[in-house]
């Protein structure tokens, strides 16, 4: 795979266990030569993908995501090698890649120009009027009418559909410190599922949609402010929310 | 004191034209993003009763009743004799309609199921 140093299986869990039980201040190092010993696993998967008209190098970044991900989310207590762990989630990343990319090519130029503008400026009126902006504020903001920014909002939620099962995204950024963003909260998640007798639904929800829906729904959060914890846009915690709604909806009608 | 209905089908593709309707309404009261987005999910939580996941036969009627800080939307579904609509709120959707909505109820009217909800501006 590759001509790095490699290191043996066990000098790759002594690794993994000296980076869990480090101080965040020794953290970037450990997970920096967490990666480097496994960038080769990336590079492989990415070259997989390549005869789709991408570059590989771009590639190979979206699979580090994954690789960070994994790196995260790796537990050592399981009797698995992190390479064999590792993979469904770099593969998933590289997946929906492309299936984003996907999104991009089917909706219409002019909408996608609109959600994308729509996206920053509610980000930095938000900050601005500290407090979520009206549909005039915004159509002032864009330059456009009250009538076309309610249509890009709705818009949002009218594509890029996913399936439950879609692993979690992270584009618009944050995805290194998602892990930070889990932990605290994990105990309070497990309420929820057992509200509403929802636990089976809720268990098969990626991590980021069972927060989002914690946040809203039992610590009252708006979605601005979930928006900024997260480090993703409002709107994007709209579409998620509303898609995840929409799902479990379903999925409870057919009980 | 003003009103602005509709008639759909009770199909959750047109849900969309509620939702539009429910946003440009709760637009000229001045209501934020956030609160106009809470709006939707309680517009589609109430309907999903209606139309369920692959519509019904029948219609819906909503109705929007325009108040000085407030947003009425009252919702009556139109059935035909085969079609089974359930008349109370599940857990889930008490737990959804709380956090949304100023109140939500869902009830039999004269043997016609109705949805009320109401949303008020943020103040």
């Amino acid at each position: 795979m590759s001509e790095r140093a490699t290191l043996s299986k066990d000098e790759v869990r002594g690794l993994f266990q000296e980076y869990k039980e480090a101080t965040p201040d020794e953290q970037p190092a450990l997970r920096e030569k967490l990666v480097e010993q496994h960038i080769g696993l990336v590079e492989f998967l990415a070259r997989r993908f390549r005869n789709r008209g991408e570059p590989l190098e771009d590639l190979v970044q979206v699979g580090t995501i994954g690789l960070l991900k994994a790196i995260e989310r790796f537990d050592l207590d399981r009797e698995v090698e992190f390479s064999t762990y590792a993979t469904p989630t770099i593969v998933g990343e590289l997946k929906r890649h492309f299936r984003d990319k996907g999104w991009a090519v089917r909706v219409p130029r002019r909408l996608q120009e609109l959600h994308l503008e729509l996206t920053k400026v509610v980000g930095h009126l938000g900050q601005d009027l500290g407090r979520s902006p009206t549909v005039a504020e915004i159509a002032e903001a864009t330059g456009t009418t009250e009538e076309t920014v309610l249509e890009g909002l709705e818009i949002a939620q009218a594509y890029n559909f996913t399936s439950l099962d879609a692993p979690i995204d992270t584009d618009e950024g944050g995805s290194t410190s998602f892990a930070d963003q889990l932990g605290e909260e994990d105990e309070h998640l497990e309420n929820l599922e057992y509200r509403a007798s929802l636990a089976p639904e809720m268990a098969k929800l990626p991590e980021r949609e069972r927060r989002i829906l914690y946040l809203r729904f039992f610590k009252g959060l708006t979605q601005s402010e979930i928006a900024d914890r997260l480090e993703i846009s409002q709107m994007h915690v709209s579409r998620l929310l509303n898609r995840t709604l929409s799902n479990l909806r379903t999925a409870l009608e057919e009980e | 004191m003003e009103t602005v209905a509709i008639k759909i089908p009770a199909s959750p593709v047109y849900l969309q034209v509620v939702r539009l309707v429910a946003a440009g309404l709760a637009s000229r009261l001045k209501f934020t993003l956030d609160d106009i987005e809470d709006l939707k999910i309680a517009v589609d939580e109430m309907s999903a009763y209606f139309t369920g996941s692959n519509g019904r036969d029948g219609t819906i009627e909503v109705t929007f009743t325009v108040q000085e800080d407030r947003l009425e939307i009252r919702g009556a579904g139109t059935f035909s004799p085969g079609e089974k609509v359930r008349t109370e709120l599940t857990e889930f959707s008490r737990m959804i309609l709380e956090t949304v909505a100023d109140s939500a109820s869902l009830e039999q009217m004269d043997g016609t199921p109705t949805f009320n909800l109401v949303k008020s501006k943020a103040s």
